[in-house]
């Protein structure tokens, strides 16, 4: 694997670059598993400013699945972002799971406005063999 | 396998021998093969002599988190049910939601033949009522697919129940935020304001005490109310 690509206004900087940028636009990830839920908030390109999750946020074990927890981790995760004055997100949701609902409904409440909500899970067109069936 | 055990609806020839507990009747073979299944024998001291079964309760609920999941997989995946909760994606509206729709609980009834779907819809009310109709036509088919996807003896009746708890929850802690931000002004202004006392009125006095005495009353619930959705 390559190396990261060296950026344009890092050259020469040997210690971390402080990124405080003014992004009024954002979008937020939300992957919902059934026993986590993972929020991320990034700009627009794809580059990372924030993320939170239920397990971060102190629940441990079966209690992160939880819908209470997946709306803590979405609180948490945009605290850091409305600061820095974001406005609109589009919300790009992964996975099924209690979390999708849960987060979704925290951050509508949160005052920032929802421009769009898309539903990126991964769907093969047929590819890899999944897993084996779960005996009950 | 076990041959003679099986749920009232089916024909059942009855036992030669009446039964009073089933450690004593029952071939032991039988016996072990029952609590390999996970499932309980009862037996009715009356003449009838039907033989319920009666999974046992870890298996209930391993059977209910086991539809969650694969319901949850066939809301994501199958295109019938897609149409079905949104219209929309059927002209290929490549996956701008109008309303999300989220299983939220299974419940299993302890035998095993009825299950309650608890849905939660994302959206405004026209979108709720598309899904939740879409859904309840589409139920015959969900219980088939569910058959062919999980290896069970009988395969439920599926019944899809709306489920606003989650709204609710969310709706309580809008408004006790909302409660929270206006404490935090009224301070700031009574901070601000202390110098300025004389100027009131007895009405603005009368409506402070109000709204602080519901404030203190609601703040004094939200320390609790956290706790309920956990």
């Amino acid at each position: 694997m390559a190396k990261a690509i060296p950026k344009k206004g890092s050259r020469g900087r040997i210690g971390s670059r402080k990124s405080i940028r003014k992004i009024p636009k954002g979008v937020i990830h939300i992957q919902a598993s059934f026993n986590n839920t993972i929020v991320t908030v990034t700009d627009v390109r794809g580059r990372v400013v924030s993320w939170s999750s239920a397990g971060t946020c102190g629940f441990r074990g079966t209690r992160r699945g939880t819908p209470f927890a997946a709306q803590t981790a979405a609180a948490n995760a945009i605290r850091a972002v409305v600061d820095q004055g974001m406005q609109r997100a589009e919300v790009m949701i992964k996975g099924p799971g209690l979390g999708r609902d849960a987060a979704l409904r925290a951050i509508r409440r949160s005052g920032i406005l929802l421009t769009f909500v898309r539903d990126v899970t991964p769907m093969p067109h047929n590819g890899c063999r999944p897993p084996k069936k779960r005996r009950v | 396998m076990p041959q003679c055990i099986v749920t009232s609806n089916h024909y059942c020839p009855p036992p030669t021998i009446r039964c009073f507990s089933f450690t004593s009747v029952l071939p032991s073979s039988i016996g072990l093969e029952a609590a390999k299944l996970g499932c309980s024998l009862m037996y009715r001291r009356r003449s009838s002599r039907l033989v319920i079964c009666m999974a046992k309760e870890r298996r209930v609920k391993m059977v209910a988190k086991q539809i969650q999941r694969e319901l949850s997989d066939m809301l994501l995946t199958d295109q019938v049910l897609q149409y079905a909760i949104l219209p929309e994606a059927a002209l290929g509206a490549d996956r701008y939601l109008s309303s999300l729709t989220t299983i939220s609980d299974v419940e299993v009834s302890s035998d095993l033949q009825v299950v309650k779907v608890y849905v939660s819809v994302f959206g405004d009310e026209r979108g709720k009522e598309v899904a939740l109709s879409g859904l309840k036509s589409k139920a015959k088919y969900v219980r088939g697919q569910l058959g062919k996807r999980m290896k069970l003896r009988l395969t439920p009746e599926i019944r899809f129940i709306e489920d606003e708890s989650l709204e609710r929850g969310s709706r309580v802690i809008a408004i006790l935020d909302k409660i929270k931000s206006e404490k935090k002004t009224v301070e700031n202004q009574t901070v601000e304001s202390a110098d300025s006392i004389e100027d009131w009125d007895d009405e603005d006095d009368d409506d402070i005490i109000y709204v602080k005495s519901e404030l203190q009353l609601l703040l004094l619930f939200s320390s609790n109310s956290v706790t309920v959705f956990v």
